[in-house]
């Protein structure tokens, strides 16, 4: 059988498995609404048009498709997070597909309370979230909840709920969140309980992963289903806990999730939920097809910053040549980028493209200055290895050498200049880093810091467009010796 | 002197504790567990299971106290 057949073939069974399961029933009093979800989709706009086709497709044979997001649109894709207007194209297309609602997830906020404020302006559905206060602040305040309405009588509540980590705020940069207040999500939903009786139908819509909707479940039975992300997790088969049917779409818009109510006297009768990978759609929305390319054709992001003499590989190399940048754009003595903060894994030997540079610094952070003493960097240091029990941060300036015993612990840290020397104990030194490092990382500063103006992505492609090329073969400045 | 808190959470990995930076992905928490581990999930060879049994995508975000499981994938397809 040729290839095209078959193709032609998983297309039919895939359509006539969504028709088959999810029939309009035109008998008896029960009505059946269809919620696709998605969690997670980063700015993966790719398979949108694919989504956008399903979803058109369902509408035509099903009055109530509803279609949500739980969270996390945003922060993944360079083409939509570091264009001036950011995160336009993202709700540009989520508005085509025709979302119901959104749940507001940790990485909503990176795009900055400007350009979040914009991008609830241009989305045509609700962002909804109970757990969070913006009161005060520019940040415009998400409605906890939305009603959804099947017909005259049936009506569905949804519940926004964001997760928050140990120090109160979302995972997101804290100056992001400044000002506002954020609350247990489990306690806050409990308040909404009364959802429940009023409407018949309750549906939370979080972003608190697998574990945290486990735990919401068994706090709140009056959930019907809990549709969730921030986990990345794939549930092939519905989760039941406390009776409440627990559904994630993994992320990325790999996969889709279609649950199926079935509502009888404004109440769910029956329930069921199925991921469709997304490479089981063969169908797109031609017109969502061509927009996603416009957004992809920015030619901004083909144009070559600079040219790697030799592939860069590992965190050595890849951190060697972002700290360079930072030494040499700011005039600082040193500087500092952690090892979570390099998100490719090699640049290829060849042209190095802004869209590259964008993937290998994603968060937009900003650059933070410090005075410091050796004694203070030191202190950086043995935070930074104790943290991970392992060297985490790659350096420019200077060279480092960790003594550790043979379960992880810092003994003791030796800086040395690029002779061999130790660095001198009673001179100031400049120190760059990201504003990651400088807000999450505890360490001895009696310098608060300055931030600057540029992101760490930004100053790197201006240092790639000054030097031009890069070669970084055997580069290694952070060593560990262990004890035993 | 100015001290900034700390921003991190512990996961267990196949019963170890990782302890991480807030924001880490799976794949961090991997990478920081084992090298080892880390390139073999990389390759492919390895899934990474929550503790009800669903499988965990690399990209997904930590929270505290979060049981996470390498599988090697041929195992799982027996």
């Amino acid at each position: 059988m040729k290839k095209g057949n078959l193709v032609l073939i998983a297309g039919l069974i895939v359509l006539l498995s969504f028709q088959g399961h999810s029939q309009q029933k035109a008998t008896g009093k029960q009505t059946e609404v269809i919620i696709l979800h998605v969690n997670d989709m980063h700015a993966k706009i790719d398979n949108l048009p694919k989504l956008a086709y399903l979803a058109d497709s369902l509408r035509k044979t099903h009055s109530y498709v509803f279609l949500v997001s739980a969270g996390d649109n945003f922060t993944g894709n360079p083409m939509v997070d570091m264009i001036s207007d950011k995160g336009f194209p993202m709700i540009d297309l989520m508005n085509r597909c025709g979302f119901t609602v959104s749940a507001m997830g940790n990485h909503e906020f990176d795009l900055g309370t400007g350009n979040l404020n914009k991008r609830f302006e241009q989305a045509e559905f609700p962002f909804i979230c109970c757990n969070m206060d913006a009161t005060g602040t520019p940040l415009k305040q998400p409605k906890p909840y939305l009603i959804l309405e099947a017909g005259k009588t049936i009506h569905i509540a949804i519940l926004g709920i964001i997760e928050i980590n140990d120090k109160g705020i979302p995972d997101t940069h804290p100056s992001k969140v400044t000002g506002i207040r954020f609350f247990n999500g489990i306690a806050k939903a409990r308040e909404y309980s009364w959802l429940k009786k009023k409407y018949g139908i309750l549906i939370g819509l979080t972003h608190l992963g697998v574990e945290t909707d486990v735990k919401l479940a068994d706090s709140m039975p009056e959930f019907d289903e809990i549709i969730g992300g921030h986990s990345h997790t794939l549930i092939e088969k519905p989760m039941m806990e406390n009776g409440v049917m627990i559904v994630q779409a993994a992320s990325n818009l790999n996969y889709i999730g279609k649950t199926t109510l079935l509502i009888e006297n404004g109440c769910v009768t029956d329930r069921s939920d199925e991921v469709i990978p997304i490479t089981a759609l063969h169908k797109a929305d031609s017109s969502l097809v061509k927009l996603c390319g416009k957004y992809n054709r920015n030619e901004e992001f083909s144009k070559v910053a600079g040219v790697a003499e030799a592939s860069l590989k590992g965190y050595d190399a890849l951190g060697s040549l972002m700290t360079d940048a930072l030494t040499h754009q700011l005039k600082v003595d040193i500087a500092f980028q952690n090892n979570g903060g390099i998100r490719v894994f090699s640049l290829p030997q060849g042209p190095i493209t802004i869209k590259d540079i964008y993937q290998l610094d994603p968060f937009g952070n900003m650059v933070v200055t410090f005075r410091m003493k050796t004694e203070e960097i030191q202190s950086l240091i043995t935070y930074a290895f104790n943290l991970e029990k392992r060297l985490d941060l790659q350096v420019s300036g200077m060279i480092y050498r960790v003594t550790s015993d043979d379960q992880g612990h810092c003994l003791g840290v030796d800086l040395l200049d690029d002779s061999g020397k130790s660095l001198d104990p009673s001179r100031e030194y400049t120190v760059a880093m990201n504003s990651y490092i400088a807000a999450s990382y505890r360490f001895n500063h009696s310098d608060p810091g300055t931030s600057g103006s540029a992101t760490t992505a930004e100053i790197l492609i201006q240092y790639l467009k000054e030097v031009k090329q890069v070669n970084y073969t055997g580069v290694k400045r952070a060593f560990q010796i262990t004890k035993q | 002197m100015m001290f900034l808190t700390p921003d991190f959470v512990k996961v267990l990995i196949n019963k170890h504790e990782v302890v991480i930076f807030s924001g880490a992905t799976v794949a961090d928490a991997v990478r920081a567990y084992s090298r080892r581990s880390s390139k073999l999930l990389e390759n492919g060879k390895f899934n990474v299971l929550d503790q009800f049994g669903n499988q965990t995508e690399t990209g997904g975000e930590l929270t505290e106290g979060q049981i996470l499981f390498l599988k090697k994938r041929d195992y799982e397809e027996r």
